[in-house]
């Protein structure tokens, strides 16, 4: 696992883009996986938040959160090893994994409490 | 000749007296203040909800503002403080305390709460108006979109559809669930006083569910802009009794309005010349089917003619045959030159017999 | 001298020639000829002002038609415009606001700012900033020949269909938007990928990615976001622009289309665009405090973190100009919590701003007089704008007055405002002069106070139920005394403008002459003479610190005195530094094209399009398409090894080799940014396609796909092993093996042309009925896409074999294979992507 993160170069600046590119994936997956999922299958509205639908959606989330958390924390450590050029990016990319990480917990919220195809 | 007619007494009557005091007093402020007070009145006012739907959205556009101006008062304060305050040298280390508490506190804290408790109040409020299942199903009114008027339809009628146009009448104190769709291009449904806004999209239909307090009349217009006549596209909201409702759909049966076209001899030239001008675009139960143009069934009976543009009065058919493009720029019924004039006066006097 | 050597380290001159000499060397090559040749100019000095200045113009323009707009409103029941008027003023005011002053004021002053910012002589590509400027003009005079014709679009600034079909807006009206906006927008796409590469690229020696000025990084994430937000709009803009010329029913509902689509496209684009707007000028604050607060910014890196988070979360907001389309609460939801999340990068930089003037010694000069006003009204926008963000508030104001305040709080105050603090920053830069701070007063007072009597009462019109884009309204609903109280207050806040802008002009004249770096700024700009010469620097110095002229304040002299590198000129080349993105370490010496007519040409022969297709003269449209294409590959010609770019490859001794003749040169970079808008608009296609698949009502899938299978992968094939072959060239001309170059080349453009006319059979006989049905029309689009990238990937290929015949290409100067490899790499992976989604998914799925 640690190898693993250290072979992803997390001081490198392009990690500054990979993790809202993630969440931008993300977001596209959900808001499409949900429109392909009302269009397709629409659950029937009686059964409020407990559809299949709200739970993949859900569950598609979740994995995005733990990624999205790992590498935070990967930038994390790389920040406090190095100084200078390569802190400043793994310092910036930590926090824009972080914010990636939480703007998926955010945006993903409304998946617990509304009902997917009204 | 344009003359716009008043639908609403009480807030005239309101405007009227605040006027004679600020003459009084005669104190810019309390101009502002008197305006901004009786201003929250009116037809189409967000700020004067009539229902549930928009209570909820009244209250949260309140705290809202509220919280905003402490935000926007205390940040641009701040900025000015920044400037007047004596400076302080201080360590690179203080600095960067100093700098992060601003950024964490106001960058990161401020921004997530507030976002945080402003989803907390509106999911629920936005809940409201979702059409969900109910134990009894609610009354479902059609309001189809035109360039640029309004078509209503009420297919849950007893004995039948009711098809009018112009005028939206609902039972009050009850959910409504209204489908709506376009015609031609896209307009929106939105009736202020009671809720928000839906699309009305050729092709699609769209549902909303609103519910007016008490009986009462609301102004609405298109919201959706869709085309020249958009500013001429009212539609008259009236929430009656439940009673008074189910009568009033009684009284639009299409046989009945079939009897009360025809029933008359003295206006049989009238209806001739409906038939050989008219008939092909307007309907009019019993007579014709046209769909192109607003349905007349029960014409003489509606508040206001050309979706608002003028107040139904004796006489006001007729002026409409005569003017209707001064009156309503650009709207799609042709101009009638080739008619005669006596020939319009006799159609406007029948068609305004057309009251149930 | 042509191996490539990443370490190079640049000798300074031995025996620097007395200043004035250089700067004669220097403007022998650099300089701007006068007279018609003027027309030929691409130094991007020259070329930012003149976007600005017509930008100005736009700007006049847009708000005179404001001002007509507000007289109209002023009372209930006027007859000042026909509703006809009205809406073609209004529609034209949003448009012209947006697309001909907005972006290309904002472009323009990158345009100017960013080379002088980062240590550099000119942006990367000049020939395409000429390209774009030109561009721009034509469009706009093409786009403001409708108003005068009074056949001006009428249907909104947003165009939705079916109000902008032929059906309902017959005549030309839409035809000039659909076709002026997507012209106008070549100039935003080209200044949009050369500022990227300039950015990444042309950085002077030393200024890493972390060392950049915020204002670099705010323009580079604009630049990034114009890349990938505007695709959308021209995808959507041919759409629609196809159904109206010739009947292809992407949005008309009984076609199998969806007007719900093309509301997707532009907002996909239309909601980027408020933040490529606002970063710039938020760019602008974030240069202007740390000068007037004496110190550095506090959290610079929080301003990277906040740039990058709005450049990334503003694509994810589109849906929230759509709450009532009816798209189903749960994913309202997910649009409004993203909506909801860019209040946080937004915060951030204000109170990084505040945390400055905190903690350094602000001083209230004119430009901070602005940036407070900035301040006062953005946030008031922004919290309006997370008000909006709200689903049940959204559908209440939504359509109306508040929204029409929420708008003009964000883009007035997020860009006007920002943008005059930096003009009035910057003027001594323009002309050596400083404005007068009274009339300067003045003007800034009548414009905040009538913006906000404009406005801020506006919120409550909305408030009140006035829905927007009425041309008129009745009495007795409350709304006319908020009206004229808006109609008064707008025409102070123009009485304002005009003052500023009369400082502005007056200043040129009679302006007290400016000292050198007159605010006592940290940026290399400064480093300029006042006004600046066409190459900018005599010397380009090493940077080590983010504050190059506060850690050394001499470095504008040592710079004029030609005591840092590249100050030589007796080559004859245009030259500047090439250096490494991240590290800013010196690669190349990067030689830049002189003046040139054929952008202008080019351009002229695309407006020439443009008209024909508007007036729908189709084979005229069609032959200026050929001249326009010739052109831009004459361009394409003269570089490299060419007489008129860099025959001879000799360079200083210690200095790194010329771009042309290394593999890693920008027009890489510029190649793989234009693939990245060319991705963007590709996958819009394929939005679209999937789009209307799932959702259009009345979606009709034919039982059997039309498309040959066999012959699209035959022609897959073909592209494939094409690419390959040119991939195993370029590895050949990287270790210096160039035998059979342009058998190879001819070879690989003859696979790219049999591809060509195997599609084209594929096309053909599938027998596709465009007008009839969505379906058909979408699939056309998809294959014609194809045609138009295998030809045009086999015709570079072609002239690339002609180019080793002709030795400008070879193990010498091996570099453009390799541009053109990247292109062949990109047809690979959308041609097989195209065939997954058009000829097998559907067989797959069925319809």
């Amino acid at each position: 696992m640690t190898s693993n993160i250290e072979r992803l170069h997390l001081t490198h600046p392009l990690h500054f883009v990979i993790g809202l590119t993630l969440w931008c994936i993300w977001f596209v997956a959900v808001y499409g996986g949900h429109a392909v999922a009302c269009a397709v299958a629409p659950p029937a509205p009686e059964q409020g938040v407990f559809t299949l639908v709200n739970a993949m959606l859900l569950m598609v989330s979740l994995a995005a959160t733990v990624l999205l958390a790992v590498l935070t924390l990967g930038c994390c450590r790389e920040a406090k090893r190095h100084e200078g050029r390569l802190r400043f990016n793994a310092a910036v990319s930590a926090g824009l994994y972080l914010f990636s990480t939480l703007g998926v917990v955010f945006t993903a919220l409304p998946i617990l409490g509304i009902p997917p195809c009204l | 000749m344009r003359e716009r007619y008043k639908r609403h007494a009480a807030p005239l009557s309101i405007q009227r007296l605040t006027r004679q005091r600020v003459n009084q007093l005669a104190a810019p402020l309390m101009v502002i203040a008197t305006l901004f007070l009786t201003g929250c009145a009116g037809d189409k006012s967000i700020l004067d909800p009539a229902g549930q739907a928009a209570r909820d959205v009244v209250l949260i556009w309140w705290i809202m503002l509220a919280f905003g101006t402490v935000v926007l008062v205390v940040v641009v304060a701040l900025w000015l403080y920044a400037f007047k305050r004596k400076h302080v040298t201080r360590t690179a280390v203080e600095e960067r305390r100093i700098a992060r508490r601003w950024i964490v506190g106001g960058g990161i804290m401020l921004p997530v709460l507030s976002i945080t408790a402003l989803l907390a109040f509106g999911v629920p409020a936005g809940q409201r108006m979702l059409p969900l299942p109910l134990s009894e199903p609610p009354e479902v009114i059609e309001v189809i979109g035109h360039q640029w008027w309004w078509e209503v339809r009420y297919p849950g009628a007893e004995g039948g559809e009711v098809v009018t146009s112009n005028q939206l009448i609902m039972p009050a104190g009850e959910p409504v669930d209204f489908h709506v769709t376009g015609a031609d291009v896209i307009h929106a449904f939105w009736v202020p006083r009671l809720g928000g806004k839906i699309d009305m999209i050729p092709g699609r239909v769209n549902r909303i569910r609103l519910e007016a307090d008490e009986p009462g009349v609301f102004g609405a217009q298109c919201a959706e802009f869709c085309g020249v006549g958009h500013a001429h596209m009212h539609l008259y909201v009236e929430a009656l009794e439940r009673d008074e409702y189910d009568a009033w759909l009684a009284e639009r049966q299409t046989d009945q309005l079939a009897s009360l076209a025809v029933n008359d001899q003295q206006h049989e030239p009238a209806r001739e010349a409906f038939m050989t001008h008219c008939a092909s675009c307007h309907r009019v139960a019993g007579l014709s089917a046209g769909e192109v143009g607003p349905d007349l069934s029960d014409l003489g009976s509606r508040t206001s003619l050309g979706a608002g543009v003028m107040p139904m009065e004796e006489g006001a058919i007729n002026d409409w045959l005569h003017n209707h493009q001064t009156l309503k720029p650009s709207n799609l019924m042709p101009v009638h030159d080739d008619i005669d004039s006596a020939t319009l006066e006799s159609l406007g006097a029948w068609l305004e017999t057309l009251s149930p | 001298m042509t191996t490539i050597n990443r370490q190079a380290t640049p000798q300074e001159p031995q025996n620097p020639r007395d200043p004035q000499g250089l700067h004669e060397d220097l403007h022998e090559i650099w300089g701007n000829p006068r007279g018609l040749k003027a027309l030929t100019i691409v130094n991007h000095t020259t070329l930012g002002l003149r976007f600005m200045v017509t930008g100005m113009v736009f700007f006049l323009i847009g708000g005179i038609l404001a001002m007509l707009v507000r007289t109209q409103l002023a009372f209930p029941d006027q007859d000042f415009m026909s509703p006809d008027i009205y809406n073609q003023v209004t529609t034209m005011h949003g448009t012209v606001m947006m697309f001909l002053f907005a972006i290309p004021m904002l472009e323009g002053l990158a345009i100017y700012m960013i080379p002088k910012m980062i240590g550099a002589r000119d942006l990367v590509c000049p020939r395409l900033t000429s390209l774009g400027y030109w561009c721009y003009l034509f469009g706009g005079i093409i786009l403001m020949s409708s108003l005068v014709l009074e056949m001006a679009p009428n249907s909104g600034w947003f165009m939705y269909t079916p109000l902008s079909s032929s059906e309902y807006a017959p005549g030309l009206g839409s035809d000039f938007w659909l076709l002026g906006i997507t012209f106008v927008e070549i100039s935003a796409l080209s200044a949009g990928v050369e500022l990227v590469v300039s950015i990444l690229r042309t950085r002077t020696q030393g200024m890493a990615l972390h060392k950049m000025p915020l204002f670099a990084w705010y323009i580079l994430a604009m630049a990034l976001m114009i890349v990938v937000g505007f695709p959308p709009l021209i995808l959507g803009s041919i759409l629609l622009e196809l159904e109206r010329a010739v009947g292809m029913p992407f949005f008309e509902i009984a076609g199998g289309g969806d007007p719900i689509l093309w509301q997707h496209l532009f907002w996909l684009f239309g909601h980027p665009e408020v933040y490529i707007i606002f970063l710039p000028a938020a760019g602008i604050v974030s240069t202007l405090i740390p000068v007037f607060a004496g110190r550095p910014i506090v959290g610079y890196g929080w301003v990277v973190f906040a740039i990058i988070v709005t450049g990334f979360i503003s694509f994810g907001l589109w849906v929230h100009h759509m709450f009532t389309v009816g798209i189903p609460q749960l994913a309202q939801a997910f649009f409004s919590a993203a909506s909801m999340l860019v209040a946080v990068p937004t915060a951030i930089q204000v109170f990084v701003w505040l945390a400055t003037l905190w903690l350094g010694k602000p001083k209230m000069k004119l430009p901070m007089l602005w940036i407070m006003g900035f301040l006062i009204i953005f946030v008031c926008g922004g919290l309006t704008g997370v008000m909006l963000a709200l689903v049940p508030f959204n559908w209440q104001v939504h359509d109306t007055h508040f929204v029409v305040a929420h708008m003009h709080y964000v883009l007035v105050g997020g860009m006007f405002f920002p943008l005059i603090a930096g003009l009035y920053y910057w003027l001594p830069l323009f002309s050596g002069r400083m404005p007068s701070e009274t009339i300067g007063k003045w003007g800034f007072w009548l414009t905040f106070l009538g913006f906000n009597g404009t406005f801020l009462i506006m919120h409550w019109t909305g408030l009140l139920g006035m829905p927007r884009r009425i041309y008129t309204y009745d009495t007795g609903m409350g709304w006319d005394i908020f009206n004229l109280l808006s109609s008064v207050s707008g025409f102070i806040m123009s009485a304002g403008i005009a003052m500023v802008l009369l400082d502005i002009a007056l200043h040129f004249r009679f302006g007290k002459p400016a000292k050198q770096n007159p605010w006592n700024a940290d940026t290399l700009e400064w480093a300029n003479f006042m006004p600046p010469s066409a190459y900018n620097f005599v010397s380009l110095p090493k940077i080590e610190t983010r504050h190059p002229l506060w850690d050394d304040p001499d470095l504008p002299r040592t710079m004029a005195e030609g005591k840092h590198s590249l100050s030589v000129a007796n080559h004859g080349r245009r030259e500047m530094w090439g250096t490494d993105p991240i590290t800013g370490k010196v690669r190349e010496i990067i030689h830049l094209p002189g003046n040139s007519w054929l952008p202008l040409f080019a351009a002229m022969a695309l407006a020439v399009v443009c008209i024909s297709l508007l007036v729908r003269v189709y084979p005229l449209a069609g032959v200026f398409v050929i001249v326009a294409a010739v052109l831009l590959l004459r361009w394409s010609w003269e570089n490299g090894a060419h007489p008129k770019a860099a025959p001879d490859a000799e360079v200083a001794p210690g200095d790194p080799p010329l771009h042309s003749r290394t593999m890693d040169g920008p027009g890489l970079w510029a190649m793989a940014i234009a693939l990245l808008a060319n991705g963007s608009f590709f996958l819009c296609y394929l939005f679209g396609w999937f789009y209307l698949w799932t959702v259009s009502p009345e979606w009709r899938m034919p039982e059997t796909s039309p498309l040959s299978l066999i012959g699209l992968v035959l022609a897959g094939l073909l592209v494939t092993f094409g690419a390959g072959v040119l991939e195993k060239c370029v590895r050949g001309l990287r270790q210096k093996r160039d035998a059979g170059l342009a058998i190879s080349m001819y070879s690989i453009s003859a696979l790219g042309f049999v591809q060509v006319a195997i599609t084209l059979w594929v096309l053909l006989s599938a027998n596709l009925e465009v007008t009839e049905t969505a379906h058909d029309a979408i699939m056309m689009v998809g294959l014609v896409y194809a045609l138009i990238h295998g030809g045009l990937g086999a015709i570079l290929t072609l002239l690339q074999g002609l180019r080793v015949g002709y030795g400008y290409v070879g193990a010498h100067a091996p570099f453009e294979p390799a541009v053109v490899a990247q292109l062949w790499r990109y047809n690979v992976v959308t041609f097989w992507v195209l065939v997954g989604a058009l000829a097998v998914l559907p067989r797959v799925i069925g319809s």
